[in-house]
């Protein structure tokens, strides 16, 4: 059995009269330690099935199996320890607490997690040594998303769910941010799921999932990822 | 306004319903204060508007010195704009019931100051009357019961005492409130303690000194289109005013003139009376002089004749005399003759008689013989007669018998001779003396005559002279009795000279007097002189003053929650708005929508607050008002003019909120307004710069600390919230705490003494040292207190320009021993609160009097006692006081200034604890006795006010609510923009896995310091505005203490606490709501 398993997820939005269908019968299986990432147009059913996958939103019908874990059965509780415990959120825009130096967003986060890893080794490991007691108004974007990362991979999750992390970011430190990830992934043998609509740093990934209309539509595993800095888009 | 706007201000209010009600609740708290404390000032003052005008309550009223007279009464009426002119009787008069003595106002029932009928009927007949409610609670009476009252009584224009009423002994037939009388204090009075306890009405028919009107009541025309004591009403009234003041000199002068002429008939009827009695005395005198000026004629006349008659007799009886002398000397001469007759006569019959001697021995010596013979013849006789004698013997014997009888025989004849010469001599001297005797008899005879004519002319001599002697002490007696009359007239006429000086020094005194006789001072007061008038409008304007603060906190935290919901609003449509602005829409379109949305939620809030506030709060505060005025139905009145004011004010102040923040964002250009607001940087806060403290905070807290200072805003508004909040809780439990602990403070802190007792007046020393002496042996009693009690008028300006706001009603107390005040009274300087002693030559006065009359420590003031007698003391101190303004003066300043001293009141303490029974069993013994007028236990004064404290509760519930209500409006909206403002932050930690819990803690703690520092600010606040409105709404006469129990800043912590909670727990479950995938959207 696959590490993670996605089968047959259907996701309704009820919005009045009007039902969307965000996630029509997906099915996927991502492999422990794999690097994946999730392609796809706007409004494809990419994002809503990462929030199902980080236990922020909930299925309407079918199965999510995270590490033998029935997450989509998962009550209140225990669906906020699953997050708190396997999994590490990157988002498109950072979603640092401005009022937190970057260590602090880190230790925000190993807070309140068992095994967490020590923010300052971390942010070092992320490359932020110098940065460590600026406020997010002071970094750049690509600063920033570092801390964001560092402050996901800070609490040593089963899984790292990164939503358009480079969306908001310039191609070169968009560039650095992938690498950041994929030597993350690499490293700490960490599985990692990287949501683009840019199709071109597919090459990175172990696996690529194509979503089209709610569905995984295509699923390529790739034999041999090449690294980010050979990728050019 | 554009049909799609309208609509999205429709759809905005439905999807922010909870803001929108938020500032309506703020505008109805607001404007509900605001309208209905504003409201209650007005619907006061239309109260007793309307009662003064339903029991048709004088406008000017006029008494004078010398009282006031029908002709006062016609010219009164003259005068222009006075359409009713009502003379009217009072007096004080003693009341004792059941050994307790009060004093009551007598009236008279009048169609002007209607007394209102509560139950029963009114007096009709002489022997009724109607009495107040708390005459016959006090005094246990009902309808049907008697009193009888103790009246002095008056003195008429001709100077007779004549009875005030009629019928001193009245039934009560009915209850009545009178509209003179509102306020439960009644002024002053000359008898009894010195106060007014009650009214009392009677009939017109009951009046019996009916010439002389005590006051006349005047109705200004048209005066009851104002309202009473209005600037309107205040203006026209004192122009009428004028027009009084116009004939006052005239009216005056004539009333003095018509007791002066009064006077004088009266004198000269005196003079007159005078003059004739003097005529007659006079007269009478002249009589009595002339009757003792006859008399002594008469008498002089009669001592003349006495002294002729007397001569004549002295000349009558000297030749009487003569001729008896001459008489007496031919006697003499008669005598010496018959004397010499006599001499030889007596030698002669000396002759005779020895003649007759020698004659006679001779017969002696033969009557001898004769006898010697006649034995011895016996016994022969006798021996013859024996028979047995011999014979010889007898013849023997025979013949010496016969011899013997011979012998005797010769014998005889010689003795018949000699007899025979005997009676020869003895006839020759009975002849010789017989001649004698003849002459002697003569010259006896002579003697005789003369003796008797010697007599006959002593006897009238004798009588003659006793004849003049009487007449002559006729004479005399008469003359003592002329000279008694003399004596008499003199004295009559002494005594006749001193009286008439007497009489003429009456009279001279009498026309003094006329001239003395004082002008007539007339007094032309309007409403304002009624104490229970003034006070109850005073009352409205502390009240008044109450609704302009209270509103105000309303309406500065509405101001600022609609300033901050807004401004969240408007920042959260931000790029709504850039595009409405790129549309084309102007900035006026635009904003409309928002002013749209805070007009109506002001609209409808303010308006709510606007009728629920006028129908409400006006009565709360009537309901307390009430408790302190006998006013009946409450006018309460929907005040449109301070509604608008207050609408006004809540739409200036929440949409005006609105307008600025909606401006704020609108002047940026379109670009700029779509762009995301960039969000507030992180900063250091000051703490972190002190690492002692900071690292050892926890992560968490650090981030609580840096939150706080990142929002200052609300920070600020938070804290105001709750200030607000524990404030309003901390005053209402203030306010019920002060008020209640008025009584206690007077009488623990400030009045020691248990209990007071009034002695009835005119006691004599004696009575006083007896009932002392009685108490001081009770074991119950402590300690006693001598005192004088009396009230006066304290003021510091001049007379003339004396009205109720500076002249002061003040309780005089002069202890008999200044050193023992301390013991039943405690002075304590107001500043320091050490207890002070009475100056010797200076006085003490309560603080609130001192407030009220801008008194300094050092000032002079003016006391004018019940007599009228003005006196200046010094101001030596200032001490606490809560009930009632008091003077204290020393024994001896006090006779200095106005009269003797003399104990009236006693204070006694009572041995320490001492039991109910106990006390009310002393009570009892002391009431009982007749130089006691009434016995006051603390405790029972103590012990009568709790019905009127529990009204506060009201008080107390309604600034609770109000206080509850503004928790919840405050902290719901922060707590909303808090989050609104921080979904991000807070979306991104719940993914990060923040338990619900964790996330509530995460906010909730800035919220639990900033309700504690509110809490601490607001009891600090609280405090403040407690004494604020203490100090506006107090009355006149009190000083609440300001004390706030600690119990009531724990509840008021608490209960700001359980509001926090409440609202935080709504908090929980709208964080608990928060949709992750926000985290996700784009910054907007």
């Amino acid at each position: 059995m696959a590490y993670i398993e996605f089968k047959n997820v259907v996701k309704k939005y009820e919005m009045g009269e009007v039902t969307i269908n965000a996630l029509n019968k997906t099915n996927f299986q991502i492999e422990k330690g794999e690097l994946v990432v999730i392609v796809g147009p706007s409004g494809a059913g990419k994002t809503t099935a990462l929030n199902i996958l980080g236990g922020m939103d909930s299925v309407t019908s079918g199965e999510v199996i995270v590490d033998n874990k029935r997450v989509d059965k998962l009550k209140s509780k225990r669906l906020i320890q699953y997050r708190r415990e396997d999994i590490g959120f990157v988002f498109q825009f950072y979603n640092l607490v401005q009022n937190l130096t970057a260590k602090e967003n880190v230790e925000l986060a190993t807070e309140i997690c068992l095994d967490s890893l020590d923010p300052v080794t971390v942010l070092k490991k992320v490359g932020l040594k110098d940065r460590m007691d600026n406020f997010p108004a002071q970094l750049s974007g690509g600063e920033q998303q570092r801390v964001a990362i560092a402050r996901a991979i800070a609490k040593n999750p089963k899984l790292l769910l990164c939503d358009e992390p480079t969306g908001a970011l310039d191609y070169k430190t968009g560039k650095q941010i992938l690498k950041l990830l994929q030597d993350t992934a690499r490293k700490e043998e960490m599985t990692v799921l990287i949501i683009t609509h840019n199709a071109a740093i597919a090459p990175m990934a172990d696996k690529v999932i194509r979503f089209k209309n709610g569905r995984a539509q295509d699923i390529t595993i790739n034999e041999n990822p090449i690294s980010v800095e050979e990728i050019e888009w | 306004m554009k049909k799609a706007l309208m609509k999205d201000t429709v759809k905005e209010i439905k999807n922010t319903y909870k803001r929108f009600i938020s500032i309506l609740l703020m505008a109805f708290l607001g404007v509900g204060f605001f309208v209905g404390l504003r409201a209650s000032s007005p619907d006061m003052l239309h109260t007793i508007d309307k009662y003064f005008k339903d029991t048709n309550v004088y406008d000017i009223e006029v008494v004078s010195t010398l009282g006031l007279t029908q002709e006062d009464v016609e010219a009164l009426k003259k005068v222009e704009n006075i359409e009713e002119v009502h003379g009217t009787y009072t007096q004080d008069a003693l009341i004792n019931i059941e050994d307790v003595e009060s004093v009551a106002k007598m009236m008279c029932i009048d169609d002007i100051n209607k007394p209102v009928l509560k139950e029963g009927r009114l007096p009709e007949n002489e022997n009724e009357c109607v009495v107040e409610d708390i005459f016959l609670t006090s005094n246990n009476k009902k309808i049907g019961d008697k009193l009888e009252v103790e009246m002095e009584d008056t003195t008429d224009d001709d100077g007779e005492k004549i009875s005030f009423l009629k019928q001193k002994e009245l039934e009560i037939v009915g209850v009545v409130n009178s509209p003179l009388y509102i306020s439960r204090d009644k002024g002053t009075s000359k008898l009894g303690a010195g106060k007014v306890n009650y009214f009392i009405y009677v009939d017109y028919k009951d009046i019996n000194a009916k010439d002389v009107y005590t006051e006349i009541y005047m109705k200004v025309k048209n005066s009851n289109q104002f309202v009473t004591s209005s600037d309107e009403y205040e203006d026209y009234i004192s122009e009428v005013k004028k027009n009084v003041e116009a004939i006052k000199e005239e009216r005056e002068n004539a009333r003095h003139e018509m007791l002066v002429d009064k006077a004088n008939e009266k004198v000269d009827e005196a003079q007159k009376t005078f003059d004739e009695e003097k005529a007659n005395a006079e007269k009478e005198i002249a009589d009595a002089e002339k009757k003792i000026q006859d008399g002594k004629a008469e008498l002089q006349k009669g001592e003349e004749e006495i002294n002729k008659n007397k001569t004549k007799a002295d000349k009558e009886f000297a030749s009487a005399q003569r001729q008896l002398d001459s008489a007496k000397a031919q006697l003499k001469a008669g005598e010496k003759e018959l004397q010499a007759k006599e001499a030889e006569a007596n030698t002669q019959l000396n002759e005779a008689k020895n003649s007759k001697a020698q004659l006679q021995s001779n017969l002696d010596s033969v009557t001898n013989g004769i006898a010697q013979l006649d034995k011895s013849l016996g016994q022969v006789i006798e021996a013859l007669k024996n028979p047995n004698l011999p014979a010889e013997q007898k013849g023997a014997l025979e013949q010496q018998k016969v011899g013997m009888e011979n012998q005797r025989t010769e014998l005889e004849n010689n003795r018949q001779q000699l007899q025979a010469g005997i009676a020869q001599i003895d006839q020759g001297i009975a002849t010789g003396q017989s001649e004698l005797e003849k002459g002697k008899k003569t010259l006896e005879n002579s003697k005789a005559e003369i003796s008797a004519n010697e007599k006959k002319l002593q006897r009238e001599k004798k009588n003659a002279y006793a004849q003049i002697e009487s007449a002559q002490s006729k004479i005399n007696s008469s003359k003592q009795e002329l000279s008694e009359g003399e004596a008499e007239l003199e004295k009559s006429k002494q005594e006749f000279n001193e009286k008439i000086s007497d009489a003429e020094g009456e009279l001279i005194d009498a026309r003094a007097k006329i001239a003395d006789i004082e002008n007539a001072t007339w007094y032309i007061l309007d409403r304002n002189a009624n104490q229970g008038h003034t006070s109850f409008v005073n009352d409205t304007k502390s009240i008044e003053s109450l609704g302009a603060v209270f509103p105000l906190v309303f309406f500065v935290i509405a101001t600022l929650i609609s300033l901050t919901s807004m401004t969240r609003m408007v920042e959260e449509e931000r790029t709504q708005i850039g595009t409405l602005k790129a549309l084309g829409y102007s900035k006026i379109q635009i904003a409309s929508k928002y002013i749209i949305y805070a007009v109506l939620a002001c609209v409808i809030g303010g308006v709510l607050g606007m009728h629920v506030g006028c129908a409400f709060l006006p009565r709360i505060v009537w309901m307390m008002y009430s408790m302190m005025y006998t006013i009946d139905n409450f006018v309460v009145e929907f005040n449109v003019f301070y509604g608008s004011i207050g609408l006004t004010a809540a739409i200036i102040c929440i949409v005006g909120a609105t307008i600025y923040a909606a401006y704020r964002e609108l002047i940026n250009t379109p670009a700029v307004l779509m762009r995301p607001k960039a969000p507030k940087n992180g900063k250091r806060v000051l703490l972190e710069r002190v690492p002692f403290i900071w690292k050892r905070l926890s992560f968490t807290r650090k981030v609580t600390v840096r939150n706080l200072f990142r929002y200052k805003k609300r920070f600020l508004m938070t804290i105001i919230g709750i200030l607000g909040c524990t404030a309003l809780i901390l005053v209402g439990f203030g306010l019920k705490d002060s008020i209640t602990s008025l009584l206690p403070n007077q009488f623990g802190d400030i009045f020691k003494y248990d209990m007071q007792i009034s002695l009835k007046g005119n006691l004599e020393d004696s009575q006083k040292t007896e009932i002392i002496d009685d108490l001081s042996k009770k074991d119950e009693v402590t300690e006693i207190v001598e005192t004088y009690m009396t009230s006066g008028d304290m003021f510091i300006g001049d007379t003339d320009d004396l009205s109720s706001d500076n002249e002061k009603e003040v309780q005089i107390i002069v202890p008999k021993e200044s050193n023992e005040l301390d013991k039943i009274i405690n002075l304590s300087d107001v500043k320091t609160h050490k207890t002070v002693p009475l100056a010797e030559k200076e006085i003490a006065i309560t603080d609130k009097l001192s407030q009220l009359l801008g008194v300094k420590v050092g000032d002079t003031v003016k006391i004018r006692n019940q007599d009228d007698k003005v006196k200046e003391f010094k101001v030596a101190n200032i001490v606490s006081n809560y009930v009632g303004h008091y003077a204290y003066m020393s024994k001896d300043l006090y006779e200095e200034s106005f009269e003797d001293y003399e104990t009236n009141v006693l204070y006694l303490k009572e041995k320490d604890g001492i039991t109910t029974d106990q006390e009310d069993r002393l009570v009892k013994g002391i009431v009982d006795r007749n130089e006691v007028s009434s016995a006051t236990p603390t405790s029972t004064v103590m012990s009568s006010i709790g019905d009127m404290m529990n009204s506060l509760n009201y008080v107390v519930v309604i600034l609770i609510v109000s206080a509850g209500i503004l928790a919840f409006v405050v902290l719901y909206n922060l707590s909303n923009v808090n989050i609104s403002e921080r979904i991000r932050e807070l979306a991104t930690i719940k993914v990060l896995g923040f338990y619900d819990k964790e996330v509530y803690n995460y906010i909730s703690r800035e919220t639990v310091i900033l309700t504690a520092i509110g809490i601490i600010l607001g009891l600090v606040g609280g405090y403040l505005l407690n004494n604020f409105i203490l100090g506006t709404c107090e009355l006149e006469y009190m000083r609440f203490a300001k004390t706030i129990h600690p119990i009531s800043y724990v509840y008021s912590v608490a209960i700001t606490i359980i509001f926090t909670l409440i609202v935080n727990i709504v908090t929980f479950f709208s964080l608990k709501k928060i949709d992750m995938i926000e985290s996700l959207k784009s910054v907007e």
